[in-house]
């Protein structure tokens, strides 16, 4: 087995939709890439999913990450398989019921976006392994190096980064079209992958849940990746202008507020996720804050969570990045381990947030 | 090849002690700026030229940060390709199948 070209991931989604159709649905995204690729998600669920909560999973942001894609393939076409035979799944030691699995598909809107930059991907796979962005030549000039953008660095999320954050909080960002891997510019959303996403995103309305999976570390973020996070004071946010400047310091001076029960759901949903991860593998990964050594600016999950406080009318969605494995590229028979650890921790999530209640 | 990016670990007793030595230099950090524990340290892992991190090392004396090159990530990269599907596996329409086991 091999890991799966861009061709392979849009017929594998599409094989999938066709083969479940009372409980699959391929979903065309609205924006074509660069290099003229049309890209699709899977929606698994109830026929009838107005009322159903929403757990959207994205995956191949970054070219070079080749696990992610593969992974939500798999973790699509387990649990249908699972579902139309009527039986249980397992990963390692990780066990779930043949009724957990039904009541996963029946209760809940799983969106799975496998591959979000099919362009990267292909250039990364075919060309140059350790390419990170997309394959959109913004700048006028020749050089190979200044193509592309990182799509994790374009969403509207303090992504003007020159303006939002401390000159000296190293925030990994550039406006530099040359910069071979955090290039953000021209605009926030400014490319097909990451309106993509956007649209996506607002097309349902209960969508609750977001990850954004990507390699490596091993780890389980949450939110935020601006600052470090403070419960106490409201007032200091990411959409008061009063703080521009002062951001992504890390330190004693400003804090990106979180609300205490967010933070406490988010932890507890790592910690669902990230045992599940344990048993399958033998080994569990990091679980904490994103904010680490320096600040992200317009990062997706970022971007995910912080929807509902600018928009009052849109649903809170809690959100992760989920960086997995070891390394980008890991041989075929590693990457199979990660995508099993990986593939266990999101059915654990899809199984506690399908109770009911959740 | 003289320009093969490399999979360095930076290993150091704190955070601060890698910033000292990262701040500025923009280098690659992997997927996002992500600092791990491994017992008392902390590691974080960069893709670069070794001369530039050699040179950077060289002009910021940081007590304490130990490098280690792991492997020539372009190189592995390389090989890695010949681990990528060649044709369309699905193209006779058959479904994918997942790697947990029914039961």
């Amino acid at each position: 087995m091999s890991y799966l070209n861009v061709e392979e991931i849009e017929t594998a989604l599409d094989t999938l939709a066709g083969s479940h159709p009372g409980v699959a649905e391929l979903i065309a995204l609205p924006n074509r890439t660069a290099e003229g690729r049309q890209s699709h998600a899977l929606r698994i669920g109830p026929p009838d999913a107005q009322g159903a909560n929403t757990l959207m999973i994205t995956g191949g942001m970054h070219a070079r990450e080749w696990v992610p894609p593969d992974a939500l393939v798999n973790l699509a076409a387990d649990l249908l398989e699972a579902h139309a035979q009527g039986t249980g799944l397992r990963y390692g030691a990780q066990r779930f019921t043949a009724d957990e699995i039904r009541s996963v598909v029946a209760g809940l809107q799983l969106v799975v976006f496998p591959c979000v930059n099919p362009d990267g991907r292909h250039h990364s796979q075919t060309t140059e392994p350790m390419w990170r962005k997309n394959r959109r030549r913004v700048a006028q000039n020749a050089d190979p190096e200044c193509v592309g953008v990182d799509i994790n660095r374009n969403f509207d999320a303090l992504w003007d980064f020159r303006r939002h954050f401390a000159t000296d909080s190293r925030v990994s960002a550039s406006a530099n079209p040359c910069d071979p891997q955090v290039y953000v510019v021209p605009a926030a959303a400014s490319e097909p992958e990451t309106r993509n996403v956007v649209a996506l995103l607002d097309r349902f309305s209960r969508l609750r849940w977001f990850v954004d999976l990507h390699g490596y570390v091993p780890a389980i973020y949450y939110s935020w990746g601006f600052d470090q996070n403070q419960s106490s004071d409201p007032t200091m946010n990411f959409r008061n202008a009063s703080f521009d400047g002062q951001r992504g310091r890390g330190g004693n001076g400003y804090r990106e507020f979180i609300p205490a029960d967010d933070l406490r759901q988010l932890q507890d949903l790592g910690t669902v996720v990230n045992k599940a991860i344990s048993v399958a593998s033998g080994r569990g990964y990091q679980l904490e804050q994103s904010f680490t050594l320096y600040p992200t600016s317009g990062a997706s999950d970022d971007y995910a969570y912080s929807r509902h406080f600018v928009q009052g009318a849109i649903s809170k969605v809690l959100s992760f990045t989920i960086e997995c494995g070891r390394s980008f590229q890991p041989p075929w028979n590693e990457a199979e381990d990660v995508i099993r650890e990986v593939c266990a921790g999101f059915v654990a999530l899809c199984v506690a947030v399908s109770a009911p209640g959740s | 090849m003289a320009d093969d990016v490399h999979r360095i670990e930076l290993r150091a007793k704190s955070i601060e002690a890698l910033r000292a030595l990262l701040d500025g230099a923009n280098l690659d950090h992997g997927c996002r700026p992500a600092v791990r524990r491994d017992g008392d340290d902390y590691v974080i892992e960069v893709y670069s030229p070794v001369a530039e991190v050699d040179r950077l090392r060289s002009a910021r004396s940081v007590p304490g940060v130990s490098m280690t090159v792991i492997e020539n990530a372009s190189e592995v990269g390389r090989a890695r390709q010949a681990e990528v599907g060649s044709a369309n596996r699905f193209a006779a329409r058959i479904a994918p199948r997942g790697l947990g086991i029914k039961e």
